[in-house]
């Protein structure tokens, strides 16, 4: 091995000898221009390094605010039946122990969940609940169920004092009135065997002193019940109990027991509830046949202990149990499991992954302007070295020297920027990325070692044109041909990426309807492609722009040409020498394209946001009255009405999961019981779409009762006829006569006319509240009544809050306010990389004698043209793809829409665009011309450029 | 009293000097330059690579500024003018045609004849006669429609001082206006510049490397180190 000053050693693990002085010159020369594309390269990667981690946090709080939205839908449940108790002389034998066979149920499911899951579930409540009965004291349909309750491992259940240890057992209750229920036997008969057949068994439940009063109830006195036989049952209260804290979870099991629920079965029937304890259990096990009472344990999730990557376990585990649940017709003690958790979670895991490609559309379309920026830069250092390569070349500096010199400065360069993005990155979010930061950095590493050396090589490469006229043909034909192929390369590109993204849409497989839940974490998708899309369209948009650019410049000219103002001439003339480049209008109509589609992604996201809170609310506020004050609400309608700023107010009575059959197939979907033409009023007073179909509800066919009806996956259709079940009372048979309104995020919906349904037989009690009008959400508040309110504002601020939402909306605006940055400095690049031409004209223009002034305004002819061609088709471009590709890109998993949002342009911000492009030529010609009025003509001249 | 404008010379040049640089590393471009040219006369400026001799023509045109001395062209003194001045002077008084031709690509020959006449705002009509003109003076009427790009460097050259002459003016400044020709085309154009002195009365201060030139001025001066050593034509 050998040195040499000022080089490398030359030998066999280095064979090519750098030029120290040559690159530290090069570097110092041109510091400016590597600074500018470090912090290109810095800035990006900051963007890119942090919206994958972002992006992954965010996803956590989605995941957490989605199970907390979710509520009880989240709940895992599960069932078995109880051990028989069948006595050797073919009666009953009672079970004292009962309640600690409960306790052991809880404890097996509590093991069969596994570690993962468990460990995100609160502790489980297991309830044992009777079947249905009737109250027999009056004429309205009241019913009555008895439950037991225990909370976590412990074994005692029921309901505990105040002040015990609330780790077990049931919820915590004060004792108003008499105590907690006892056995209905003495000890001595605890297992005594009891006739299958016999009178009455007697139990002892107690009631919650909301429930005791509206029975008007004491202790010691016997509910009036009956089951669906007609079988009395003997039922005593013990005791009146408050609850020590009626939010505990354990009351969400039966929520009866605390209180007297209206339209638990959809039907307008009022229910109440009588908790049982260990003692008194085993009695009412008897009371009943014998498998009447149903055993369920609830395991609630705890929002806080799941996060985006344990949801895809907990997710495959809950899919898991309930595959391998038991049937519900097996009479073993086998554990059935059910739970929307999974379902819940595919619908985050839609959201997040929906958020996740929208947010890599974004982001593709920022790398992709980056990159072309990073081209621009890497093209005007090598024009602003080209000398000096040249000369290094005729010094005898081999080509793989120069190149490996050029790829030694952008590789520090490109790495350190990169480096300090990313540490910057890690310093604002937690963690950064690095994949998305490869095509900027390989783009800033690569593109000026290969333009310089492509220079170099061709300054000094031994060939000239050929004198043949058909070989000069042929060599432009060449150049053409390769052209071409680039071009059409992109072309196939953009519509193969287009064709992706229209068939698969952004979502990944596993991620859309009916995929795997438990499928892919974040990322792109399925691949770039469907990503790039908007990328891709916006460059083969822009290369047809460049394709006719020359052209209509070509058509401008000659008009410019018969024109008397000179200046005009010039300008265009020089714009039309410099339209042939494509980079810089690639730069500027790429970056105006793609800002403008982040813009309409960002207003249509936002529309979409209104309309779907619109759509939740149902108008501009809501109120769902709770069922101890459902009684007040037609007089609390009026109240509303009569307020000053309310338009229309309708009064509904709305129940969740109604059971109705259809096609032999029990439903649950949303019914509302309402008056038909007010409904309608009240839409018609709200951006929502009309109902012409609510026009159909108070005709009669067929003798049933007419019925809008709405599915999200079909299973309630237009002319079906439909059984709606009661408790205690008979079915109402419904006809479809048309498509409900939506109502609310519920994906299937019965809406009736209360007028005809009460005519049939079933009155309503109104239970919710809409009302709009400007003054509909003071109204609304002001109101005073035990209820929900929901106002329309506070659903549009919470979901433009949400995590995904707020996170995917502020990448819009720093995407385009990126990208619109990046195409100004590609403006600027384009300007200095074409200026030495442009003043050398300009100069000899100078010596036919035009004015100092007005160089400038041909300066600004020259690249207005290409300014005004990004400015206008820049944008028009950019709402194009967007009206072709928004409808690809799942908004409506974002904005809780029906349907994917209309598009919506967001016109000042576009003409943003437009006048900042503008802005910027009156803002760089002035500054250009500045710098270049401090050199003499006679530089410029025998400089030869700049 | 004032000389008569008929004998007063078109070009006064008096102690002129232009240094580059200051301090030890200071080149003086121009050392105590004074000449005089009269009208309607071809002068051929010569001299070695560095000698000063565009420096002399960039201060005559006005491109550049003495740092002392003057320089009046019929009669307009050059170095007092301002910008707007010497655009004025540029437009109707000197001419410059250059080695580069300096030709715009993507106008046609007589656009480019024409586009001192568009700065000079000549009605169309007028301008499209007067390229016309021009263009058949420097034998290039057939190629009045091609581009810069479609001539040889000659044809480029004869269009560069049509152009020069296209506003009539009265100092024709080349800086070696045969430089990227050969010997047989650049003969040919300096011996169309020498045509054009005698059919349009323009003066013409030509400078060149190429003694075979000289014969066809009518003085020759050269310059050597930023000194003027001038010797008659021969």
């Amino acid at each position: 091995m050998r040195w040499r000053a000022g080089l490398w050693p030359v030998g066999r693990w280095w064979p090519l000898a750098l030029h120290w002085p040559s690159v530290l010159g090069r570097a110092r020369a041109d510091a400016g221009s590597l600074l500018l594309a470090a912090a290109v390269v810095a800035v990006v990667t900051l963007l890119a390094g942090a919206v994958p981690p972002l992006l992954r946090a965010t996803a956590d709080e989605a995941v957490q605010d989605g199970v907390r939205r979710a509520g009880g839908d989240g709940d895992v449940l599960v069932e078995a039946r109880m051990e028989r108790d069948d006595g050797p002389n073919g009666g009953r034998v009672r079970a004292p122990r009962l309640a600690e066979d409960v306790d052991d149920f809880r404890d097996r499911a509590t093991d069969e969940l596994g570690p993962g899951l468990r460990a995100a579930l609160r502790p489980p409540v297991a309830t044992v609940i009777s079947p249905t009965l009737k109250i027999t004291d009056g004429s309205v349909l009241r019913t009555f169920q008895l439950a037991y309750l225990a909370k976590g491992d412990g074994a005692d259940g029921g309901p505990q004092a105040d002040g015990a240890d609330d780790s077990d057992g049931g919820p915590h209750v004060t004792w108003i009135a008499g105590g907690p229920p006892r056995p209905a036997v003495p000890e001595a008969d605890n297992h005594a065997e009891v006739p299958a057949m016999g009178k009455p068994r007697p139990v002892q439940v107690a009631l919650s002193e909301a429930d005791a009063e509206a029975l008007k109830l004491r202790p010691g006195a016997r509910i009036p019940l009956k089951d669906d036989a007609g079988n009395i049952k003997k039922v005593l209260v013990s005791g009146i109990f408050r609850p020590t804290d009626s939010t505990d979870s354990a009351w969400r099991s039966a929520p009866a027991l605390l209180r007297p629920v209206s339209g638990a079965d959809g039907v307008g029937s009022t229910r109440f509830a009588g908790l049982l304890s260990p003692g008194s259990l085993p009695d009412a096990r008897l009371a009943f046949d014998q498998d009447a009472l149903r055993r369920v344990v609830r395991f609630t999730p705890d929002p806080s202990r799941i996060t985006w990557d344990s949801a895809q376990a907990i997710a495959s585990k809950v899919v898991a149990l309930k595959a391998n649940s038991g049937s519900s017709g097996a009479l073993d003690g086998s554990l059935k499991w059910e739970t929307g958790l999974d379902g819940v979670l595919r619908n985050i895991r839609a959201q997040v992954g929906a958020a996740s490609a929208q947010a890599s559309v974004l982001l593709t379309g920022v790398l992709t302007v980056a990159v072309l920026v990073l081209l621009l830069a890497a093209d005007l250092l090598v024009r602003r070295r080209a000398p000096a390569l040249e000369a290094a070349r005729q010094r005898g500096a081999a080509l793989p020297t120069l190149a490996a010199e050029l790829l030694l400065e952008s590789t520090v360069v490109a790495l350190s920027a990169a480096a300090a993005g990313l540490a910057l990155s890690r310093a604002v979010v937690p963690g950064a990325s690095w994949e998305w930061v490869l095509p900027v950095v390989l783009a800033a590493v690569v593109a000026g070692p290969a333009f310089g050396t492509l220079a170099a090589a061709r300054a000094t490469r031994d060939r000239r044109v050929p004198a043949n006229r058909t070989a000069r043909r042929w060599a432009r034909h060449t150049v053409q041909l390769r052209r071409a192929a680039l071009e059409a390369a992109v072309l196939i590109a953009a519509v193969a990426a287009f064709v992706a993204l229209h068939q698969r849409g952004i979502l990944p497989a596993a991620l859309a309807p009916g995929g795997d839940v438990a499928g892919p974490g974040l990322g792109l998708g399925d691949g770039p492609l469907p990503a790039s899309a908007p990328a891709l369209g916006v460059v083969a948009g822009t290369l047809v722009v460049l394709r006719l650019l020359p052209a209509g410049l070509g058509l401008v000219l000659k008009r410019a040409l018969r024109s008397r103002r000179p200046l005009a001439v010039f300008g265009t003339a020089r714009a039309v020498a410099t339209s042939a480049r494509a980079l810089p209008l690639l730069v500027l109509v790429t970056s105006a394209a793609l800002a403008s589609f982040a813009l309409t992604l960002d207003a249509t996201a936002g529309d979409g946001l209104a309309e779907g809170a619109w759509r939740t609310v149902g108008a501009d506020a809501r109120l769902d009255v709770v069922p101890a004050a459902a009684a007040s609400t037609p007089a609390l309608a009026r109240r509303i009405a009569a307020a000053p700023g309310v338009r229309e107010v309708v009064a509904a009575q709305v129940t969740d999961r109604a059971r109705v059959v259809a096609d032999s197939l029990v439903v649950g979907p949303r019914l509302v019981i309402v008056d038909a033409s007010a409904f309608r009023r009240l839409l018609a007073a709200t951006p929502l779409p009309d109902a012409p179909a609510l026009a159909r509800l108070g005709a009669t066919g067929h003798g049933d009762v007419p019925a809008l009806v709405r599915s999200d996956d079909g299973g309630l259709r237009s002319g079906m006829r439909l059984d709606l079940l009661r408790d205690g009372a008979p079915t109402i048979r419904l006809t479809a006569v048309g498509t409900a309104p939506a109502v609310g995020d519920a994906g299937d919906v019965v809406v009736v006319d209360a007028a005809t349904l009460k005519a049939a037989g079933m009155p309503s009690v109104p239970n919710t509240v809409w009302a709009a009008g400007p003054g509909a959400a003071r109204a609304v508040a002001a109101s005073a009544v035990d209820a929900d309110t929901v106002l329309r504002e506070d659903v549009l601020r919470a979901r433009r809050a949400a995590p995904l939402t707020s996170g995917l909306l502020t990448l819009a605006w720093v995407s385009a306010a990126t990208l619109l940055a990046l195409g100004l400095l590609g403006l600027a690049l384009g300007a200095a990389a074409s200026a030495p031409e442009r003043w050398q004209t300009l100069t000899r223009l100078r010596t036919l004698g035009l004015r100092p002034r007005d160089a400038r305004w041909i300066a600004a002819g020259e690249l207005l043209p290409p300014v005004m061609v990004a400015a206008v088709v820049g944008p028009l471009l950019g709402v194009l793809l967007a009206r072709l590709m928004l409808g690809s890109l799942a908004l409506r998993l974002l904005t809780g829409q029906a349907a994917d949002p209309a598009l919506v342009l967001p016109w000042w911000r576009l003409g943003l665009v437009t006048v900042a492009l503008l802005v910027a030529v009156a803002v760089v010609v002035p500054i250009e011309s500045a710098l270049r009025r401090r050199r003499r003509l006679s530089e410029v001249l025998r400089a030869g450029g700049g | 009293m004032s000389a008569d404008p008929a004998d007063r010379p078109l070009l006064t040049v008096r102690g002129v000097h232009r240094r580059f640089g200051s301090g030890p590393t200071a080149v003086h471009a121009l050392r105590d330059v004074s000449f005089d040219l009269a009208a309607g006369t071809m002068v051929a400026l010569i001299g070695r690579s560095g000698s000063g001799k565009t420096t002399l023509l960039n201060v005559i045109g006005g491109l550049d500024r003495p740092d002392s001395g003057t320089v009046l062209v019929d009669g307009a003194d050059v170095t007092a003018l301002d910008e707007d001045g010497l655009s004025r002077l540029r437009r109707e008084k000197v001419s410059y045609v250059f080695q580069t031709f300096g030709l715009i690509p993507v106008l046609s020959a007589a656009e480019n004849v024409g586009a001192p006449l568009r700065l000079a705002r000549l009605p169309a009509a007028e301008r499209e006669r007067r390229v016309e003109l021009l263009l058949e003076l420097v034998g290039l009427a057939d190629h009045a429609q091609q581009r810069p790009g479609e001539l040889s460097g000659g044809q480029q050259q004869r269009v560069a001082i049509a152009r020069a002459l296209a506003a009539s003016p009265r100092l024709l400044i080349a800086d070696e206006p045969t430089g990227q020709l050969d010997a047989e085309t650049g003969l040919s154009v300096m011996a169309l510049l020498r045509g054009v002195v005698e059919s349009e009365g323009v003066t013409a201060l030509v400078s060149t490397h190429d003694p075979t030139m000289l014969a066809l001025a009518d003085r020759v001066i050269q310059i050597n180190d930023g000194r003027l050593d001038e010797r008659e034509a021969s």
